[in-house]
C-alpha cells in the first residue's frame, strides 16, 4: 500500500507518540484517542504505526460502514452457490489480532462508536442478527482521531478509551520550518524520505518486540498502585478504568524503558496521557465564549482596543466593553442616559459580553454534566431518501427505498428451494427490506427578542446581546438555523429567517435598535407562525424560540386586557410542540415577575439574565436543546 | 463528455483573474488541495470551472481499471489492480483526459462511495463492487456546485477520503478500497449559509469573486456571451490559439514545479505568517508554499519570488485566518505583507 510518513519523522508530540508506543507495546490497553485540532497530522500518526508494528496491519473503518460490514451478516455468495448459510465476518472479527482505525470517530454513528467499543473491551462481538447467533473472539488495537471543532463524543465514551492525548500545532519556528521542509520531501519522494529514517523505525520496532516480551514480568510496587488510585481519586476520576488504564500504560512505559518494575516517573506519565480526558474536578474550559481583547493572545496594544471601540460600526468590529465608560462609548450618538431610554426614541446598544465567573461555583458539577452532554447532536430518522443508511426494517406500505444487499441476505438461504428463472437468486416480496435512514438534524432556533424601550433602561440590550452573540457562536459551530424577530412599537418583525449564515445575524444584531412598545402577544404569535409554516423548516427539525424579555406586554391587539390576552395566546402556543426557552431581563428591585408567569404559560425552561452570564447562558440553553435525548 | 457540447473556453473569461489564476495553480500543482470559489450568482463560477476541463494535461493510467488508476504510483492501487498483480498480470499504461466530475447535492451515500452491484448479485450470485463519484473523481477534479449546502453525512465522505486520499468502502457484504485522489473544486455563495471549518481547510485556495464593475468590461463578457451563444463552436475556435498557449504554460510549469528546490526564506516566510495568523494547524504554511511555487512556476520562473509569496497568502490564508466564527482575522493583510519582506530581506 501506500508509503506513510515515518513514526520517527513527525516532530515534537512526545506524548502523542509515547501514548502510540504504549498502546503497541502493551494490547491490553483499550484504545488509543487522538484529539487535535484540524491540521495537526493525526491521521499520519496513526497511519505510521502499521510500520511499527511489524506484522499488523492498518483496517480502517470508514464513515460509509453498514452494520452488516461492521458486525458481519449472512454471505451472499456461499448461500447462492454452495447453497450453504454461513456468516462473513464484519471488520471487528477480520480485525483481529491487527490495529482497527476510525478516523473522526466523533462524526460516526453513536450505533457504530458503541458496537466498537464494546468489542475493543469485552474482546469478542456478539451477533444477534438475521437469524445468526454467533459470538466472535477478537482482540484488536483501537486507534481513533476527532476534531473536537467538529462535535463532541457522546458522554462516556472518552472514558473507554484508555488513551487519549491531544495534539497541538507547533508554535516553535524553527521546528515548524523543519517540519513543512520534511513534509515536502516526503510528499516529492515517499520512498526515499522514508529510507532515511527506516533504521529509526527498525529500531523502534524492535523495542517494542521487546517490550512485548518483557511485559508479563513488569510488576508494579503496592505502594504504587495505591499512588495511582489516589491519584485517580484526586482528579474526580469516576469508575475504575481510569485506574486501570494508568497501570497498563505505566506497564507498558516500564517495559519499554527495558525495567521490570514500574516507577514514580511512569505514572506520572501514565496519568498524563490516561487521565486527562477523566478528570471531572477542574471547571470546564468555555470554548464557546468569545475572549477579551485582554486576556487575547495577540495581545492587542491598549490604544488598538479604544480605537476599536470607536468604529464600532465597522463590519464585523467585536467590543467588549468593560467598564461602564466603554459602554457610553459603544452606544450610539445620541447620547441616551444610562438610566432609562424614553420609549418612543430608538438607540442602537452595543453588543456586550458577560463573561463572568462569579456564581458559577455553586453549580458547576451541574453546568459540567450539561456540557458533556451538550455536544450530542440530534439524529431523526428520516422517511425521504435522505440521510445516511444505518439500518433496515420490514418496509411498510410503500417499497421506495429497498435495502437491496439486506433483501438478498433474506432470501439468500431460501435459494437452493427456490425457483431461478435463470438468474441466481430469486427475490420474493417476504423477502424486501427497507432502508432505514438517519440524518443528523438541524435545529432552528429562533431568537424572538424585546426591543421595547424598557430593554434599553440601564443598557440592558447590551447584555442581551452579548448572550445572543453567544448563543449564535454555538449556533455556528452546530451549524444550526438560526432566525432573529424582534418586536416593538405595534410590531414583530422577522429580521434573519432561519439561515445557516450567522455572520448575517451577527450583523443584524449589532444594528438592532432599541424603543418602543412592547407587542409582546404579537411577537410570540409570530414567532410560533413562522416555525410551524412548512417551508421554512422541515418536519423533523427540532424548533426552539429563546425569548429575551422582560414579560411586560404592554400592546393588545384586540380589546382585552394585554396580560389576559398573553396569557391565553402563551397556552395556546404551548400546544404546539415547538419548544420555548424564556430569558427574563428584568432587572431590579421589586420584581414584578412577568416573565416568570409567562414562561409558565408557555411550559417553557425560564432562567434569569441576572444569574446567567453569556457563558452560562449559552451553556444552559445548549443543555435544554441538545442535552435530551 | 465535453465532446458533444462546446464548453465556454476559459481563455474567453473577461476579469476574475485571481479565480483562474487559483484553478491553474491547482492544475499545476495538484496537492495544493483544490479551490474554493465563493460570490454571487451569476459571476462565471461554474463556467470557469468547467471550462478547465478543456485545459487539463493527460495522464497516464492503468489500463482496463475502473478507478484510472496512477499507473506512476505502483504503491496506490485499487483493490482490483492489486489483486491484477497478484496474478501475475504486467499492467500496461494507457493516456486518460483528465476531466471535472460533478457531484450533485442530492447525491446519496452509496452513489458517493459505491456500493454492491446489485444487478451482478441478482443475475451472477456473486458480491462485486460498483465504483461511485469517489472512484470516478480519482485524479479529476470534483466539483461541488453550492458546496454549502451539501448535506452533512455526504461532507464526512468527502473528508474521509481526502484525508487519506483512499476510498474504504465497507458496505453492503462489500469491502474494498481504491485510490480517491481528486482535486476538490468548490463554489458556494456565502450569503446561503456558511461552510464547515474542517471542510473549509481541505481547500487549498480560496477566491472571493465579485460581478465585474466596469462598464466596459460588462459589455465585453455580454458581448463574448452572446457571440458564444449564437455560435459556440465557431466561437470556440477563434479561442483555440489561446487555448493552446495556456496549455503549453501549464505543461512547462508543471515541469518547473517538479524541479523547484523552495528555499529557506520561502519556508521561512510561509511559517511566520502561519504563526503570526494563528491558523489551525500545519495546513496553511504548506499551501503557502506549494502555492508560491505554483504561481512562480506559472509565470516561467524557476525560483520563487516575494511576490509569488504574495499572491499566495492572498489565495490560500483568508479561509483559514478566522479560527472563530465572527472574529476579525488578527491582521491585515499589510502585515503579511511586510512578514514576507522581512523574511526576504535577510538571505
Amino acid at each position: 500500500m501506500t508509503v506513510q510518513y515515518p513514526f520517527p519523522a513527525i516532530m515534537g508530540q512526545e506524548n502523542a507518540k509515547k501514548a502510540i508506543l504504549c498502546a503497541l507495546a502493551n494490547e491490553d490497553i483499550n484504545g488509543i484517542l487522538i484529539v487535535g485540532e484540524r491540521g495537526t497530522a493525526k491521521t499520519t500518526l496513526i497511519r505510521s504505526m502499521e510500520a511499527l508494528s511489524g506484522e499488523k496491519e492498518i483496517r480502517t473503518i470508514p464513515q460509509n460502514v453498514t452494520e452488516d460490514r461492521l458486525l458481519g451478516a449472512i454471505d451472499i455468495e456461499t448461500a447462492v452457490t454452495e447453497g450453504a448459510v454461513c456468516l462473513s465476518p464484519g471488520i471487528l472479527a477480520e480485525g483481529n489480532r491487527q490495529i482497527l482505525f476510525v478516523d473522526d470517530i466523533n462524526l460516526l454513528r453513536e450505533e457504530a462508536v458503541h458496537s466498537v467499543l464494546s468489542a475493543s473491551e469485552t474482546r469478542r462481538i456478539v451477533i444477534e442478527r438475521e437469524g445468526f447467533s454467533d459470538n466472535v473472539e477478537t482482540k484488536f488495537i483501537l486507534a481513533a482521531t476527532m476534531d473536537p471543532a467538529e462535535g463532541e463524543l457522546p458522554f462516556c465514551v472518552p472514558d473507554r478509551f484508555d488513551l487519549c492525548v491531544r495534539l497541538d500545532r507547533i508554535e516553535d519556528e524553527e521546528m515548524r520550518i523543519e517540519l513543512l521542509r520534511n513534509r515536502l520531501l516526503f510528499e516529492r519522494a515517499p520512498e526515499e524520505f522514508s529510507a532515511a529514517y527506516e533504521h529509526d523505525v527498525v529500531s523502534l520496532r524492535e523495542t517494542i518486540e521487546n517490550a512485548q516480551e518483557r511485559l508479563p514480568y513488569v510488576s508494579i510496587p503496592d505502594g504504587h498502585l495505591e499512588l495511582i488510585s489516589n491519584l485517580c481519586l484526586e482528579l474526580g476520576v469516576s469508575g475504575q478504568r481510569g485506574d486501570l488504564a494508568v497501570a497498563r500504560t505505566a506497564k507498558a512505559l516500564a517495559a519499554l524503558d527495558k525495567r521490570d518494575s514500574v516507577v514514580f516517573d511512569d505514572i506520572k506519565l501514565a496519568a498524563l496521557l490516561a487521565l486527562e480526558h477523566r478528570r471531572g474536578e477542574a471547571p470546564p474550559p468555555i470554548p464557546d465564549t468569545p475572549p477579551c481583547p485582554e486576556t487575547d493572545e495577540c495581545g492587542d496594544p491598549p490604544h488598538d482596543d479604544s480605537h476599536k471601540n470607536t468604529g464600532s460600526d465597522g463590519p464585523g468590529t467585536r467590543t467588549v466593553p468593560r467598564s461602564p465608560q466603554q459602554c457610553d462609548a459603544m452606544e450610539s450618538s445620541e447620547g441616551t442616559g444610562p438610566a432609562a431610554a424614553p420609549h418612543d426614541t430608538e438607540s442602537v446598544f452595543g453588543i456586550g459580553s458577560t463573561f463572568e465567573v462569579i456564581g458559577y461555583l455553586n453549580e458547576k458539577s451541574k453546568i459540567a454534566t450539561r456540557r458533556q452532554k451538550s455536544g450530542r447532536r440530534t439524529r431523526v430518522i428520516c422517511s425521504d431518501r435522505s440521510g445516511r443508511y444505518i439500518s433496515f426494517r420490514l418496509p411498510g406500505k410503500n417499497k421506495n427505498d429497498i435495502a437491496f444487499a439486506a433483501s438478498l441476505r433474506t432470501a439468500a438461504p431460501y435459494q437452493r428451494f427456490r425457483k431461478k428463472r435463470g438468474l441466481a437468486i430469486s427475490l420474493k416480496a417476504s423477502d424486501l427490506r427497507e432502508k432505514v435512514r438517519e440524518k443528523k438534524t438541524a435545529r432552528t432556533i429562533l431568537f424572538l427578542v424585546d426591543g421595547s424601550g424598557s430593554m434599553g433602561a440601564r443598557r440592558r440590550m447590551v447584555v442581551v446581546k452579548g448572550a445572543i452573540l453567544s448563543l449564535l457562536t454555538d449556533a455556528y459551530q452546530k451549524r444550526d438555523r438560526v432566525g432573529l424577530m424582534v418586536f416593538q412599537g405595534q410590531d414583530a418583525r422577522l429580521l434573519l429567517p432561519p439561515t445557516k449564515s450567522t455572520d448575517v445575524a451577527v450583523r443584524l444584531l449589532r444594528n438592532l435598535p432599541t424603543g418602543g412598545r412592547t407587542p409582546l402577544v404579537k411577537g410570540i404569535v409570530e414567532a410560533a407562525t413562522l416555525l410551524t409554516r412548512g417551508g421554512c423548516a422541515t418536519p423533523e427539525e427540532n424548533k426552539t424560540v429563546v425569548l429575551l424579555t422582560d414579560g411586560r406586554g404592554n400592546v393588545s391587539s384586540g380589546s382585552k386586557d394585554p396580560y389576559e390576552e398573553l396569557s391565553d395566546t402563551a397556552k395556546k402556543v404551548a400546544g404546539t410542540g415547538i419548544r420555548f426557552v424564556v430569558v427574563d431581563t428584568e432587572e431590579g428591585y421589586p420584581r414584578i415577575g412577568m416573565a416568570l408567569k409567562l414562561a409558565g404559560d408557555l411550559e417553557a425552561t425560564y432562567f434569569r439574565l441576572e444569574e446567567l452570564d453569556s457563558g452560562r447562558l449559552a451553556d444552559s440553553v445548549r443543555g435544554l436543546v441538545y442535552g435530551e435525548e | 463528455m465535453t465532446d458533444e457540447m462546446p464548453v465556454y473556453p476559459f481563455s474567453a473569461i473577461v476579469g476574475q483573474e485571481d479565480m483562474k489564476d487559483a484553478l491553474l495553480a491547482n492544475i499545476v500543482y495538484p496537492s495544493i488541495g483544490g479551490v474554493l470559489i465563493r460570490g454571487e450568482k451569476g459571476t462565471a463560477k461554474s463556467t470557469a470551472v468547467r471550462a478547465v476541463a478543456d485545459l487539463l494535461p493527460r495522464r497516464r493510467v492503468v489500463g482496463g481499471c475502473a478507478f484510472q488508476c496512477d499507473f506512476l504510483d505502483a504503491k496506490n492501487l485499487c483493490t482490483s489492480c492489486r489483486e491484477r498483480i497478484a496474478q501475475g498480470e504486467t499492467l500496461e499504461p494507457v493516456a486518460a483526459k483528465m476531466r471535472v466530475v460533478e457531484l450533485p447535492l442530492s447525491a446519496t451515500e452509496d452513489r458517493v462511495v459505491g456500493t454492491l452491484d446489485i444487478e451482478h448479485a441478482i443475475t451472477k450470485g456473486r458480491k462485486k463492487f460498483e465504483p461511485g463519484v469517489l472512484a470516478i473523481a480519482n485524479g479529476n477534479i470534483l466539483y461541488v456546485d453550492e458546496v454549502n449546502l451539501l448535506d452533512d453525512h455526504i461532507v464526512d465522505l468527502l473528508l474521509d477520503a481526502a484525508a487519506m486520499g483512499t476510498n474504504y468502502v465497507e458496505r453492503e457484504g462489500i469491502s474494498y478500497s481504491h485510490p480517491s485522489r481528486f482535486m476538490l473544486v468548490g463554489t458556494m455563495n456565502p450569503e446561503e449559509g456558511d461552510l464547515r471549518p474542517q471542510l473549509l481547510d481541505r481547500f487549498g485556495l480560496a477566491v472571493d469573486v465579485e460581478g465585474e464593475k466596469d462598464a466596459g468590461r460588462r459589455a465585453e463578457i455580454i458581448k463574448r456571451r452572446l457571440a458564444f451563444e449564437r455560435d459556440p463552436a465557431g466561437f470556440c475556435r477563434n479561442y483555440d490559439a489561446q487555448q493552446e498557449e495556456i496549455r503549453q504554460r501549464i505543461e512547462r510549469a508543471r515541469t518547473l514545479v517538479a524541479k523547484l528546490e523552495p528555499d529557506e526564506r520561502l519556508l521561512r516566510a510561509a511559517v511566520r505568517i502561519s504563526l503570526a495568523l494563528g491558523v489551525d494547524g500545519h495546513r496553511a504554511d504548506l499551501t503557502l508554499v506549494k502555492g508560491a511555487a505554483a504561481f512562480a512556476a506559472l509565470a516561467g520562473r524557476s525560483s520563487v519570488e516575494e511576490m509569488d509569496i504574495v499572491t499566495a497568502a492572498r489565495l490560500s490564508l483568508p479561509h483559514r485566518m478566522r479560527r472563530r466564527p465572527f472574529e476579525e482575522s488578527r491582521m491585515e493583510f499589510e502585515q503579511i505583507r511586510s512578514v514576507i519582506a522581512e523574511s526576504y530581506a535577510c538571505p
